[in-house]
């Protein structure tokens, strides 16, 4: 409940760490520092949450993490290998294989099914899916009844469990989740967190998202605040009430 | 100037190059027809610059009436008249062929032809040639020509002239057979004083009008002296001239007549490629549109403003079309000069100018007209739902249904009364002008079916072809689902391919099989390689021996031909060449009975003498030939004529068996060693056989690859107009990649944050560009080769049906392969983009 340091990133239980990480947008006049050095560690088999206000720069955070965007300066550190010296090659591999992505919405492809929309990192490996944790995981998304359908023929919280799907099959060592419940109705919201939890708990997936949302956060087992493009702060074992508390009390330090 | 077009204009304004993509199409039609345009002006002013048929000295001209050279001579007499000249020619044999002689001064300002090398003719017993004719004729400088000049009642020749050759001359027209010599000397050639035409120069100061009245009232007179004489006709020289120009531009006229018939059908192309890309652009911009109407603008205030964008676009892309082609036609004389000819430039024609321009903004307005009702439709809840895709719709609407399935009714109807009225083997007074329009009227109403249902063809179409394409792997998956994905664009985009494929095809199958006509009429008159042929000098069984021995020709084979009588009374050609013996006869069409069964007391009838004489095969007919009379038995009927301008072939003892002389009337040989050269020794090795025998060598293989050349340039001609079609079609496949590619950004950035490298995203947009050119070419392929074939049979030639798989198979691939790389920049385009970015666009 009180702000501690965040451990060391070459923790040996940390699935992806960033240290020192710098990103800068634009340039002269106006540019923007999104990321000032943010040095933290997620670990393994564990469900964390970013969390901070508008501008903060946990969605930057993120993308580099996922070696979705380049990082200025710094390291962005998946299992041992640093994701800010890779080619776009060796990071299409990563995308693919070692990390599962949820978007807040646009998840999905119009043209293909649900199936296969699940399916489709692995077709990209040319990887053959397992069956057993595909059926698995439909069942306990409750989604298997929509598998031939379209994006269109699905509701937003079908799409947003379809695209929980995709994340977890290819068995990544990292998932990560930006804003996943915003566009959704609470329990539909409730739904996906939760099972994000129990991936955490009977899968030991790891699980790092951002979100804005006490109570998304409250599903999370630690909590990392940015502010200004800079780690200020963690709870462990967040509640709702300490989120709240954390948040404004950035708020009203700007 | 209302809010929505202003707004609009802004972001044309920011973006000009989106407004030229858009119209690039129209673009490429303005530059085409400007540049034809100035292509035929080019064309006129240098063929009127040429040689034209009168001199520019002839001041008065009488012509087209009784002439003769007591009236050249009253006019060449008359005060005002400087110098007259009057045209007359001699027509002779030198051998077996035809000699022309033209009377030309050769010198002078009368002169229409002038002198090379040697020295002009004087005398009755002297010509001068043209180089083609020293080259046909064999008649060098310095040699005598044995000339058959006149000929008696009968029309057999009298005692020949010798003519010696002294010069070479040129003349405007050179056949290979014309001689030239002063007027007097042609008039004793023929033994005639008749002229065809009497052009006269006068002095400088002389009376035009009064001369002129004159020289009519000479003719005049002259003609009413002669029974059934026609009064000539005096025209001034500026007249004639014109009327000759008037015909030639007539000519340069009616060629780009045709031209521009696929320039009109390159035009409904480009109009189909700018709807298509403006629907996409529209939406794309739906969402802007959506806010415009959540903001207050009226659903006809937007579709005017579109509208009116479309008529900007077009504007803008006629003009620069046009300004490029118009540079372009300035730019050319001036490099074809530098290699030597003299081409005309082509001025500034502003009519077509301006013309050509309103066109491109007319037909941008049409092609806006529907996707700027679409798009004036939006919702203003759009705006706020974030939508920003085009309608992925499967359906295509009852109202496109039924007219669809309406006019592919159409089409099927015109297309079964063609073949209801397809002309027999042989039609008699045939008329194919109305089968062919049916054709074409059918092939339209096809085309426009395929518009209607092309969104209901592309899934079945890409089921079947797309196959290999989805079995390759997920990238492979991922295009052809993409393109299934949205079939109205794919639709629109492949019909343009289409249109470009079926009439590619149709120009193929057609031609294949006009050739294979060709080359089936070509074997009956041009058997061999060489062709030995005489009239009265029979060719000697040494001969034959000399010539089979003689490794430079096989396939030597003597022939003789006899006029024999039939039954009804009707002369008609017979030949004893043997079949079996020549090559190309070997596989003759036959209609009925067996070729193999000739042999004595039989024959084979061509088809003429079968109908003529009421023949089949197992009938006898009585052939007489002079005082001998024969009855045959009709072995077999041939399909067409029986070969050498013969109607029956017959074996060789019956026609000794019936008056004919031992020599032979003609010989066949083929050239032994393929190649330029063989063909040269071939006919060297016949020349020192022939020497000073009064013997004709043909070389048939020249005169048939003359014909096989002039079928494939014509061919190619066709194909490279057929190319316009196709160019518009590629960029149609270019621009709505590019413009989709702009569209699918979140999807681009999706399918890469999934895993997708960027050198498959760039794989992935490449084949979905192919496969519209897939589509296109499948139904193109479809629609063109049964019309192809149904034209070739109303045409009414009994020309058969030849498929050139290999040929259609070509452009299939070429087609593809074309489309594919007109989207592998928007590909390195969309992939160049980071997955972030890609993710955020809207």
């Amino acid at each position: 409940m009180q702000t501690q340091f965040p451990p060391a990133a070459q923790d040996a239980l940390a699935a992806v760490a960033a240290v020192d990480l710098v990103k800068v947008y634009g340039s002269g006049d106006t540019a923007v520092r999104a990321l000032d050095g943010v040095t933290v560690g997620f670990t393994r088999a564990q469900f964390t949450a970013i969390m901070g206000p508008s501008g903060s720069g946990k969605s930057t955070l993120m993308h580099c993490l996922a070696g979705l965007d380049t990082a200025t300066a710094g390291q962005a550190l998946l299992g041992g290998t640093d994701l800010t010296k890779q080619s776009d090659r060796v990071l299409t591999k990563v995308r693919r294989e070692r990390i599962g992505f949820i978007f807040q919405s646009f998840n999905l492809l119009p043209q293909l099914t649900a199936e296969q929309n699940i399916l489709l990192p692995l077709e990209l490996a040319g990887r053959k899916p397992d069956r057993h944790l595909f059926a698995h995981l439909a069942e306990a998304l409750g989604i298997a009844g929509r598998l031939s359908h379209r994006p269109s023929e699905l509701s937003g919280g079908q799409q947003q469990r379809v695209a929980v799907a995709r994340a977890l099959i290819s068995r990544p060592e990292v998932v990560f989740a930006d804003e996943p419940t915003g566009n959704l109705d609470s329990r539909s919201g409730a739904e996906v967190l939760q099972f994000l939890r129990n991936s955490v708990r009977e899968l030991g997936q790891t699980v790092v998202m951002v979100t804005h949302d006490p109570g998304a956060a409250s599903y999370a087992d630690r909590v990392v605040l940015l502010a200004d493009g800079r780690v200020a702060g963690e709870i462990d074992r967040p509640d709702h009430a300490s989120v709240t508390e954390a948040l404004r009390s950035l708020a009203v330090q700007r | 100037m209302s809010a929505v077009l202003r707004t609009q204009l802004r972001g044309v304004a920011k973006r000009p190059a989106r407004l030229l993509l858009t119209g690039l199409a129209v673009l490429v039609v303005s530059f085409v027809i400007y540049a034809t345009v100035l292509a035929q002006q080019i064309t006129k002013r240098s063929v009127l610059d040429g040689l034209s048929g009168t001199p520019a000295a002839v001041d008065i001209v009488a012509r087209k009436g009784t002439l003769t050279t007591a009236e050249l001579a009253t006019i060449t007499k008359m005060p005002g008249v400087a110098e007259t000249a009057g045209r007359m020619d001699a027509g002779g044999e030198v051998g077996n062929e035809y000699l022309q002689i033209v009377a030309d001064p050769s010198t002078g300002p009368l002169a229409v032809s002038h002198l090379v090398s040697g020295r002009l003719p004087t005398g009755p017993a002297e010509i001068a040639v043209s180089p083609r004719t020293v080259e046909r004729l064999g008649l060098k400088p310095g040699s005598t020509a044995k000339v058959s000049l006149r000929y008696d009642k009968d029309g057999k020749p009298l005692a020949p002239s010798s003519l010696k050759v002294v010069g070479v001359v040129t003349g405007r027209d050179d056949y290979g057979f014309q001689a030239y010599a002063a007027q007097p000397a042609v008039a004793q050639m023929s033994g005639s004083d008749a002229l065809n035409q009497i052009d006269v120069r006068l002095a400088p100061g002389a009376d035009a009008d009064g001369v002129r009245q004159q020289i009519e009232a000479l003719v005049a007179a002259a003609a009413s002296k002669v029974k059934d004489g026609a009064k000539p006709e005096v025209a001034t020289g500026a007249q004639v001239r014109l009327e000759e120009a008037r015909e030639k531009a007539k000519d340069v006229d009616s060629l780009f007549a045709v031209i521009g018939l696929f320039i009109a059908i390159a035009v409904v192309a480009a109009g189909l490629v700018a709807a298509s890309t403006f629907r996409i652009v529209f939406a794309q911009r739906m969402r802007q549109l959506a806010l415009l109407r959540a903001v207050g603008a009226g659903r006809g205030g937007i579709t005017w403003s579109l509208a009116a964008e479309g008529a900007l676009t077009g504007f803008v892309t006629g003009l620069a079309g046009v300004l490029l082609a118009l540079g372009a036609g300035h730019l050319v004389p001036r490099i074809v000069a530098a290699f030597g000819p003299h081409v005309a430039s082509p001025g500034l024609p502003v009519v077509p100018f301006l013309l050509t321009v309103l066109l491109a903004v007319v037909l941008t307005v049409i092609a806006v007209v529907a996707p700027a009702f679409t798009a004036g439709k939006v919702s203003p809840l759009e705006a706020l739902r974030g939508a920003g895709v085009t309608a992925g719709r499967r359906d295509i609407g009852k109202l496109r249904w039924a007219s669809g399935l309406l006019l592919a009714a159409a089409a099927g109807l015109v297309a079964a009364y063609v073949v209801v009225n397809l002309p027999g083997k042989h039609p008699k007074d045939y008329d194919p002008s109305l089968n062919l329009l049916a054709v074409v009227g059918s092939g339209g109403l096809a085309f426009l079916a395929l518009i209607a249902l092309g969104p209901v063809l592309v899934r079945p179409v890409l089921a079947v072809l797309g196959a290999p394409i989805r079995r390759s792997g997920p990238v492979g998956r991922l295009a052809a689902g993409g393109v299934g994905g949205a079939p109205r664009r794919a639709a629109a985009v492949s019909v343009v391919v289409a249109l470009g494929v079926t009439l590619i095809a149709g120009c193929l199958v057609g031609g294949a099989s006009i050739r294979v006509l060709a080359d089936r009429e070509s074997s009956l008159s041009s058997p061999a390689d060489y062709e030995l042929t005489t009239k009265d000098d029979p060719i000697p069984a040494t001969t034959v021996s000399q010539l089979t021995g003689k490794p430079e020709l096989t396939h030597v084979v003597p022939y003789r031909r006899l006029l024999v009588k039939t039954g009804n009374g009707t002369e008609l050609s017979a030949v004893d060449v043997q079949l079996s013996a020549v090559p190309r006869l070997a596989g003759l069409d036959v209609a009925a009975g067996k070729t193999a069964d000739l042999g004595p007391g039989k024959v084979i009838i061509s088809d003429f003498m079968a109908g003529n004489q009421g023949l089949h095969v197992g009938d006898k007919v009585t052939v007489v030939a002079d005082k001998r009379s024969m009855a045959l038995t009709v072995a077999a009927q041939l399909g067409d004529n029986t070969p050498l301008a013969s109607e029956m072939v017959i074996d060789p003892s019956d026609m000794t068996k019936l008056g004919a002389p031992a020599g032979y009337t003609g010989l066949l040989a083929d050239q032994a060693v393929a190649g330029e050269k063989g063909r040269a020794d071939g006919r060297r090795a016949l020349t020192d056989v022939v020497g000073n025998h009064q013997w004709a060598i043909d070389v048939l293989a020249d005169q048939r690859d003359q014909i096989d050349s002039e079928l494939t340039i014509l061919l190619a001609i066709a194909l490279g107009l057929i190319g316009l079609t196709v160019l518009i079609a590629v960029v149609g496949v270019g621009t709505t990649t590019a413009l989709s590619v702009v569209e699918r950004m979140r999807e681009s950035g999706l399918l890469r944050a999934v895993g997708l490298s960027r050198g498959a995203l760039r794989a992935m947009l490449t084949t979905e560009s192919a496969l519209y050119g897939v589509i296109g070419a499948a139904l193109g392929l479809l629609l063109g080769v049964p019309y192809a074939w149904l034209a070739v049979q109303a045409l009414g030639v009994n020309a058969p049906f030849a498929l050139p798989i290999g040929q259609l198979a070509l452009v299939f691939v070429i087609l593809v392969l074309l489309t594919a790389a007109a989207g592998v920049l928007p590909a390195r385009r969309a992939a160049k983009v980071s997955p972030v970015v890609a993710l955020g666009a809207e």
